[in-house]
């Protein structure tokens, strides 16, 4: 092992010394993400483009020191967490969009860009990027190139897999390369396809082709006001039967209504038990066709009004909701822990039963935001982690609520990864054969245990030192920066 | 007090539950100004409010460095505006600030001076007048006109520099208790709020915006005891000193019911805020906030009347949110409402919301910061091209001059209230015509 010093010239050499931090307390706001976890590195290094990165890479794995990538550190499975410290390398000097071709429609984008920003400089060629994360104001490509990111508009159009074409990536090994380009469906291995979702463990991403689709002609955006889950879950199921694909169905219970309209004013009722938001895009005389009936089923499935956003303000309003849901948690609690399960469609309202059941059990309160029209549910346990033993007693309810969703058919991961949270779980649903393969495919890329680690497999030493209330409680004392 | 406190001052400490509100969701981030500039944790107000926590729970001491990135928050409150979770950021960060002079210093620059400054000049007319009195002369001097025509000054760069920092001409200063145009038939009464600086350097806009009342028929008083709003030193974090202007100004101004018309954001912003500020104040606390529900913008308050004064305006005409109107009072529609009402070409440039580097006093104490951020808004100006360039508040209007300068363009800069009295006059001429 290096000292600090040694670590810090050879970081130095590499990237400049204003572009390394080092200090305890420079360091100490890279200690999070979006989950609860807490570890912060020895040092943050900021490479402008593939070479820097490639050679800071080669640095830390000469001198054995593990690194984590780091985006907007939005993660929600804590896939940004230097869980074994050492060096993170961030992407925040890499937000610059290279190029909009709007005859191929692509755009070639740094990985540090944030997403909102492409679909706005988009907008200016009648284009926009479809995975919207409500993240999206902050959340970067290149983190959700690694996370495979969704969204709201993902229903209709696939999530990041689907709008990826080419990447330029630095491995884990330090070796610069491109998977796949700029002409979409290369033949031969989809290594492109690997690296998508791959949580930061292959490498990094330094530049990525990603696919601009033309912004709809028409939308019409509206809202379900229902008493209970149920009959908005039966609504998301009767309109799928319908034959329709809207190009966005997403859910909210009622204390996430609560908090979005206390914090955001965006006109949800505050009693109501769920909303339905639907949005429907395409020519004007189908998607008026569709709204109609959207609106029909609604009714049917005994919602109590439905209102339909009248122009882009009412629209946005309606959307701004739905966006800052889950931060506008925050006025409830001071902490929420989000989990992300996907269960068949058709069993939503029983796996719904059964989280608030849960939640109930461990005496938590529970919040949900649903991406309705995947079955991707978002329950939301709101804590307060200066309260003790709370971190732990909150990670074994998650625990428990997705045992419920992949007991009911269902999976682990819908957008926000698997990360260090989830790891434990991939047995459940993976034989040991097949964890032994994907292990493979990370040795194939160069990473040895020491890139991004203890992250997504279930493998690897030295990650037990992190443990889960530990982490959420470094509060303890200095040696959690030193 | 608990004396094992973190914070060096804790009756005044940023409080637990406004910290707790921070879910580090991130997605206040893009907004921030100085993020934008530098993509560093430390420099967003996500990173800045992890430290507060951090010193909060007795993690890290006040450390220079950490001191160091409080300080060069604009405190623009672009982060508040856009935060779901409801952080009370400003707030955090003038508590925050509270701290710092009582903390280990930072090395940074003299805290002191800066307070003194603030006490001693901005907030007392006399010297403040005799203080501005030069920068007057200087900045309507022949000798600058002569010293720009020839050139010389790209010789002598700081020269160049201190030229650019100069505000354009200077108007006669309209202080306060001095005399303001009235209507002929008045059916309403206002209270203009004169201010520090603004009355000094920006006389204009106050007649101006007596001029626009008039026309929709509300008389205009100009209360003689009213003193400066104390929002540079609450930013400052001496809210002691902030209170009791605040204080002062309730005493001078309440016993009517007329509202009192503010031009100049950042000073609205502040006494919009003196209910909270004397919140702990058993006197004053009740009269604060009534004091604060009668502060209106001027933009407004003259949209609010619903008086359609003809205007008459033709040009590109980009406007800039001030931060202390947008963020803060969230007020965005209004003063674009008043502009179109003119029938100019209203152009929206981007980030015309992002803080131009202004922010009181900020430019003086981080002048890179402040001039990295002067110099996107001069790339703005430079695509955009406008003919002139609108704000509502007097440290963004010096700000938008030297932006102006620096893209080499041919552009006024207006406030808000300039260019619409501009717009009725032109509109009354054309009538009589
Ligand atoms: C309020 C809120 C709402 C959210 N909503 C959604 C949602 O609707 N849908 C959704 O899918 N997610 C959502 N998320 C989760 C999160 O925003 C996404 O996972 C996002 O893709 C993370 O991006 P980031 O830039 O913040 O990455 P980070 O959190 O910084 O990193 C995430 C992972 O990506 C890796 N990484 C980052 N950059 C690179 C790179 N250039 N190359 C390789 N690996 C890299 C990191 O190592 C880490 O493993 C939400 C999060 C929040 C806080
Ligand atoms: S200040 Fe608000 S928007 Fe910013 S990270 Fe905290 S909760 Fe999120
Ligand atoms: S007040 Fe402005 S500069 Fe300060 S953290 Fe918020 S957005 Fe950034």
């Amino acid at each position: 092992m290096p000292t600090r010093r040694e670590l810090i010239r050879e970081l130095t050499a590499a990237v400049g010394a204003a572009n390394v931090l080092w200090r305890p307390e420079d360091l100490l706001v890279y200690e999070f993400d979006g989950t609860i976890e807490r570890q912060a590195p020895h040092a943050v290094v900021f490479p402008a483009g593939a070479e820097e990165t490639a050679a800071v890479i080669r640095a830390c794995n000469r001198l054995g020191i593990p690194i984590t990538p780091r985006g907007a550190g939005t993660g929600l499975s804590g896939g940004a967490i230097p869980t074994r410290r050492g060096v993170i390398i961030a992407t925040a000097r890499m937000r610059r969009i290279l190029e909009i071709d709007p005859v191929n429609r692509l755009a070639v984008v740094e990985p540090g860009l944030p997403n909102l920003q492409l679909s706005e400089a988009a907008a200016a060629h009648g284009l926009f990027y479809a995975p919207d994360p409500s993240s999206q104001r902050a959340c970067t490509i290149g983190g959700n190139v690694a996370e495979n990111a969704g969204g709201p508009h993902c229903l209709a159009l696939g999530v990041t897999q689907n709008h990826v074409i080419g990447l330029e990536v630095v491995t884990a090994a330090g070796e610069v390369t491109w998977l796949g380009n700029r002409v979409p469906d290369a033949f031969g291995y989809d290594l492109r396809g690997a690296f998508v979702g791959s949580e930061g463990t292959l490498g990094i991403a330094t530049k990525v082709v990603v696919r601009l689709l033309p912004l709809p002609a028409s939308v019409v955006t509206l809202l379900g006001i229902f008493d209970t889950v149920e009959q908005a879950s039966h609504t998301v199921s009767a309109i799928i039967a319908a034959g329709m694909i809207p190009a966005a169905m997403e859910m909210m219970d009622r204390l996430t209504i609560e908090a979005a309209e206390a914090g955001l004013q965006c006109g949800y009722p505050p009693d109501a038990g769920a909303v339905l938001l639907v949005e429907l895009d395409g020519l004007p005389g189908p998607v008026e066709t569709q709204a109609a009936r959207a609106r029909a089923e609604c009714f049917e499935n005994g919602a109590r009004e439905v209102r339909v956003a009248q122009d882009a303000h009412e629209r946005e309003l309606l959307w701004k909701g739905r966006k800052g849901a889950i931060g506008a948690l925050g006025r409830i609690a001071p902490n929420y822990y989000i989990l992300d399960g996907v269960v068949p469609r058709s069993k939503l309202v029983e796996v719904m039963a059964r989280v608030s059941a849960i939640a109930e059990s461990y005496g938590l309160p529970c919040a949900n935001v649903f991406h309705a029209g995947d079955g991707n549910l978002h329950p939301l346990i709101l804590f307060d982690e200066r309260q003790p033993g709370m971190p732990a007693k909150v990670l074994a309810a998650g625990a428990e609520i997705m045992r419920a969703c992949v007991d009911a058919g269902g999976s682990l991961s819908g957008e926000h990864g698997i990360g260090f949270e989830k790891r434990d779980f991939m047995p459940w649903l993976y034989s040991e054969t097949d964890i032994a393969h994907m292990e493979q495919l990370r040795g194939v890329f160069g990473n040895s245990g020491d890139f991004n680690p203890c992250k997504l497999l279930p493998t690897g030493t030295g990650c037990g030192e992190m443990a889960h209330q530990e982490a959420a409680l470094r509060a303890a004392g200095p040696d959690a920066y030193v | 007090m608990a004396s094992d406190s973190p914070w060096p001052r804790p009756a005044d400490a940023p409080a637990a539950e406004d910290l707790s509100r921070c879910v580090h969701c991130g997605l206040c981030v893009n907004s921030c100004p100085t993020y934008a500039i530098t993509g560093l944790e430390a420099e967003s107000p996500r990173g800045r409010i992890h430290l507060m926590k951090a010193v909060a729970e007795g993690r890290i001491p006040l450390t220079a460095t950490v001191q160091s990135h409080w300080e060069l928050c604009l405190q623009c409150r672009a982060c508040e505006a856009v935060c779901p979770s409801g952080v009370p950021y400003g707030r955090l960060m003038e508590k925050t600030r509270a701290q710092l002079d009582a903390a280990p210093p930072s090395g940074a620059q003299s805290r002191q001076m800066r307070r003194f400054l603030l006490r001693n000049v901005v907030a007392r007319p006399r010297v403040l007048a005799a203080i501005l009195a030069p920068v007057r002369w200087l900045a309507n001097s022949a000798v600058r006109t002569a010293a720009v025509r020839s050139g010389i000054l790209h010789l002598i760069p700081p020269l160049a520099r201190g030229e650019r920092m100069l505000p354009n001409r200077v108007g006669a200063p309209l202080r306060r208790g001095g005399d303001v145009p009235q209507p002929a038939a008045p059916r309403g009464e206002a209270i203009l709020f004169t201010g520090c600086v603004m009355g000094e350097l920006f006389g204009d806009v106050h007649r101006a915006t007596a001029r626009v009342l008039a026309r929709a028929g509300i008389r205009t008083e100009n209360a003689p005891l009213q003193v400066c709003c104390g929002a540079l030193s609450a930013h400052d974090g001496d809210l002691e000193f902030a209170r009791r202007l605040a204080r002062q100004n309730i005493d001078a101004l309440e016993g009517s019911e007329a509202p009192i018309v503010v031009n100049s954001a950042g000073c609205g912003a502040a006494m919009k805020e003196y209910g909270e500020l004397l919140d702990g104040d058993r006197a004053y606390a009740e009269r604060a906030r009534a004091f604060s529900a009668r502060v209106r913008d001027a933009t407004e308050y003259v949209a609010g009347l619903g008086v359609e004064t003809p205007a008459a305006f033709t040009g590109r005409v980009a406007y800039q949110d001030p931060c202390h109107l947008a963020h803060a009072q969230r007020i965005r529609e209004q003063p674009r409402q008043l502009l179109r009402s003119t029938g100019c070409e209203l152009v929206e440039t981007n980030g015309a919301d992002m803080c131009c580097g202004a922010a009181g006093i900020y430019s003086l104490v981080q002048p890179t910061m402040s001039a990295a951020l002067r110099e996107r808004k001069a790339d703005q100006f430079r695509a955009a091209r406008p003919d002139v360039v609108v704000t509502a508040n007097p440290g963004c209007q010096l700000q938008y001059q030297a932006a102006v300068r620096e893209a080499g363009i041919e552009a006024r800069v207006m406030h808000v209230m300039e260019l619409l009295d501009e717009a009725q006059a032109r509109a009354e001429t054309e009538r009589q015509d």
